[in-house]
C-alpha cells in the first residue's frame, strides 16, 4: 500500500455508528518515554535520530489484532499529507512544526497511530468510532506491552510512567470521547452541564483539542488527572460521565420534539436544503449545517445519507478536500469544491431514495 | 517579616528572582505581590503555560498561592538541566530529572493531580519485584499490629517471612 492509499482512506473512527448517535468517537492515548534519554524538546539531532531508529525498529511491522503498523517518517510526507494527518486526528496539530526525526507508526485502518518524538518519545493513540473506550484501551494495552518488552520505558515506582510534562505523569493515560450535543446547545444547557464536568476533574475542548472552539456542537471530554488514579478508574469515570451526557442529550431531544416540533423540523430541513443545493460553503458553516442535519437524522425527521456525519465533516476540511481531489486550491475554490463534495453526497442519497 | 514594598502588612509571598545569575529575594504581602510588575509568573497567570499555573497558580477561590519554592542550583546528571530551566519550559529534561528534583516534583505533582503516588499499570519487567515490595509494606504494618497486641510468637513467624521475602526481592527494598 502506498502512502497515498494509506492516508487518503477514511479512518476507521470516522465510520458512522447509527446505534450510538451521540458519542462520535473514543480515544486512548498513552505517553511513554525511553529511560535515561533526553526528552524530545531537549534532544540533539543525533539523540533524536537514535531514538527514532530504535522505536521505529520496534514498531514497524508489529501487528496487534490484525492491525499492522507501518512506520512513516514525517520527512517523507508532502505538506498536504501532514494536514490530512492532523485533520484525521492521527497526529497532534503541532506535530509537523519540525520534521526532524519525527514520525508516525500507523495501522491500516488508522485505529492505531503512534507518534514518535512528539512531546514524549512515544505517544500511543487508539481511535475508535462510537462509544468504545474499552476496546480502544485493550488495543492500546497490546501496543504498550509490545513497546515495554523491547524498550526500557521510563518508570518510577512511586510516580509511575515518566513524561515530559508533569501533567501526564503516572499512568500517562488520556482517555477522551467526542460527543455531539446539539440539543443541549439549543436549549442553552451545555454550559451548565459541561461546566460541571470541570469540577469532576475532566477537561472539555473543541473538535481539534486544546484551544479549539466547539464548532458543530462537537465537544471532546477527557480526564486531567493521571497520577493516583488507576487506568481502570479513569476509564470507568469517563464512561459513567459519557453515559450521563448521552442521557441528558436524549432527554433534551425529547423535550424539543414535544415542545417545539415545528421549530426543530424547520431547522433541520433548512440545513438539508442547503446541503443539497449549496454552491459555496465555508468551514464554519459546514460544521453547523452538518450538525443540524445529523440531529434531523437522529430524530428520524430526515433520511440517512450515503456517508456518515464525521466522514463528511473530516473529508470537507481543507487538507482532505485537496488531497482527495489531488489538486491545490485557493480559499475561494476550496469553498466551491467543498460545496460540490457535499452536494454530491446529498444527491447520491436522493437518487437512492427514489429507487 | 514585613512586606518590603508597603512596610505595613506581613510578607507572605517570597520570591526568588534570578537576574543575570544573581539571586534576589523579595518578600511581599499578598496585595503588593499581586500589583507588583514583573515579580513573578504567578502574578500573570494568563501568560504562562498550564504547567506553571498549576505549580504557582491560582487556587479555586481565586487566591494566589503564597509561597514559592526557591530555585535549586543543582543540575540533573542526565540532561544537565536546572530546576529553574524546567520551570521555565514547563517540561522535564529527561527521566532522571524526576530523581534529581524529587522533593520539588513531589509537591508539584500533588498540586497538579491532587495525589502523589502512582496507582495502576506496572511494567511487566518490574512488576514482580514491585508487587512484592507492596506486599512487604503491608506485612510490616501487620507485624507492628501483632507486636502491639503482644502476640510475639505470631509476630516472630511473620518477621521471618518478611525477611525471606526481602531476600528474594534481591535486596531491592530499602
Amino acid at each position: 500500500m502506498t502512502y497515498r492509499e494509506l492516508l487518503a482512506k477514511d479512518s476507521f473512527w470516522m465510520k458512522d455508528t447509527p446505534d450510538i448517535p451521540i458519542v462520535l468517537s473514543s480515544r486512548i492515548r498513552l505517553a511513554r518515554n525511553i529511560a535515561d534519554n533526553p526528552f524530545p524538546h531537549v534532544m540533539t539531532h543525533d539523540d533524536a535520530e537514535k531514538i527514532e531508529a530504535q522505536i521505529s525498529g520496534v514498531l514497524d511491522g508489529f501487528t496487534a489484532e490484525g492491525e499492522k503498523l507501518v512506520y512513516i517518517p514525517l520527512k517523507m510526507l508532502i505538506p498536504v499529507e501532514k494536514k490530512v494527518l492532523i485533520e484525521k486526528h492521527l497526529v497532534s496539530p503541532g506535530f509537523n512544526e519540525t520534521e526532524y526525526a519525527r514520525g508516525l507508526a500507523l495501522s491500516e485502518s488508522h485505529k492505531i497511530a503512534v507518534m514518535v518524538n512528539e512531546e514524549d518519545h512515544l505517544r500511543v493513540q487508539v481511535l475508535m468510532p462510537g462509544n468504545s473506550l474499552r476496546e480502544a484501551w485493550h488495543l492500546a494495552g497490546l501496543v504498550d506491552d509490545h513497546l515495554e518488552a523491547h524498550l526500557d520505558i521510563a518508570y518510577k515506582e512511586k510516580i509511575g510512567y515518566l513524561t515530559t510534562c508533569p501533567t501526564n505523569v503516572g499512568t500517562g493515560l488520556r482517555v477522551s470521547v467526542m460527543v455531539h450535543l446539539p440539543a443541549l446547545v439549543l436549549t442553552n444547557q451545555v454550559q451548565q452541564v459541561l461546566g460541571a464536568l470541570t469540577s469532576l476533574g475532566l477537561a472539555v475542548r473543541g473538535l481539534y483539542g486544546e484551544g479549539s472552539r466547539p464548532f458543530g456542537n462537537i465537544f471532546q471530554i477527557s480526564n486531567q488527572v493521571t497520577l493516583g488514579k488507576s487506568e481502570e478508574d479513569t476509564l470507568t469515570h469517563l464512561d459513567a460521565v459519557t453515559r450521563q451526557l448521552m442521557e441528558r442529550e436524549v432527554q433534551m431531544r425529547e423535550v424539543i420534539r414535544k415542545e417545539s416540533p415545528l421549530i426543530v423540523e424547520d431547522k433541520v430541513w433548512r440545513a438539508r436544503g442547503t446541503l443539497e443545493n449549496v454552491r459555496i460553503l465555508e468551514t464554519e458553516e459546514i460544521y453547523s449545517l452538518l450538525s443540524e442535519d445529523r440531529l434531523g437524522i437522529d430524530m428520524g425527521i430526515l433520511s440517512r445519507v450515503s456517508a456518515g456525519f464525521v466522514s463528511v465533516l473530516i473529508n470537507s476540511m481543507q487538507g482532505c478536500l485537496q488531497y482527495n481531489l489531488n489538486k491545490q486550491l485557493d480559499a475561494y475554490h476550496i469553498n466551491a469544491e467543498r460545496a460540490n463534495f457535499v452536494r454530491g453526497i446529498y444527491h447520491h442519497k436522493m437518487s437512492e431514495n427514489v429507487n | 517579616m514585613l512586606c518590603q514594598n508597603c512596610q505595613q502588612r506581613e510578607a507572605v509571598v517570597h520570591l526568588t528572582k534570578i537576574i543575570n545569575g544573581q539571586a534576589a529575594q523579595l518578600h511581599l504581602c499578598q496585595e503588593c505581590a499581586q500589583k507588583a510588575p514583573g515579580t513573578g509568573f504567578n502574578l500573570y497567570p494568563g501568560m504562562v503555560s498550564d504547567f506553571l499555573q498549576a505549580l504557582f497558580g491560582v487556587n479555586p477561590a481565586g487566591q494566589y498561592d503564597q509561597t514559592i519554592v526557591d530555585s535549586q542550583p543543582g543540575k540533573c546528571p542526565g540532561c544537565g538541566r536546572t530546576f529553574s530551566q524546567i520551570q521555565q519550559a514547563g517540561k522535564m529534561g529527561c527521566s532522571k530529572c524526576y530523581d534529581e528534583f524529587e522533593p520539588q516534583m513531589e509537591m508539584l505533582l500533588r498540586r497538579i493531580h491532587g495525589r502523589g503516588m502512582h496507582v495502576g499499570k506496572v511494567p511487566v519487567r518490574r512488576g514482580a519485584s514491585f508487587r512484592n515490595k507492596q506486599e512487604i509494606v503491608k506485612l510490616k504494618e501487620q507485624l507492628l499490629e501483632l507486636v502491639k497486641a503482644e502476640k510475639f510468637e505470631e509476630a516472630a513467624i511473620l518477621r521471618d517471612r518478611i525477611k525471606e521475602m526481602e531476600n528474594t526481592v534481591g535486596g531491592e527494598s530499602k
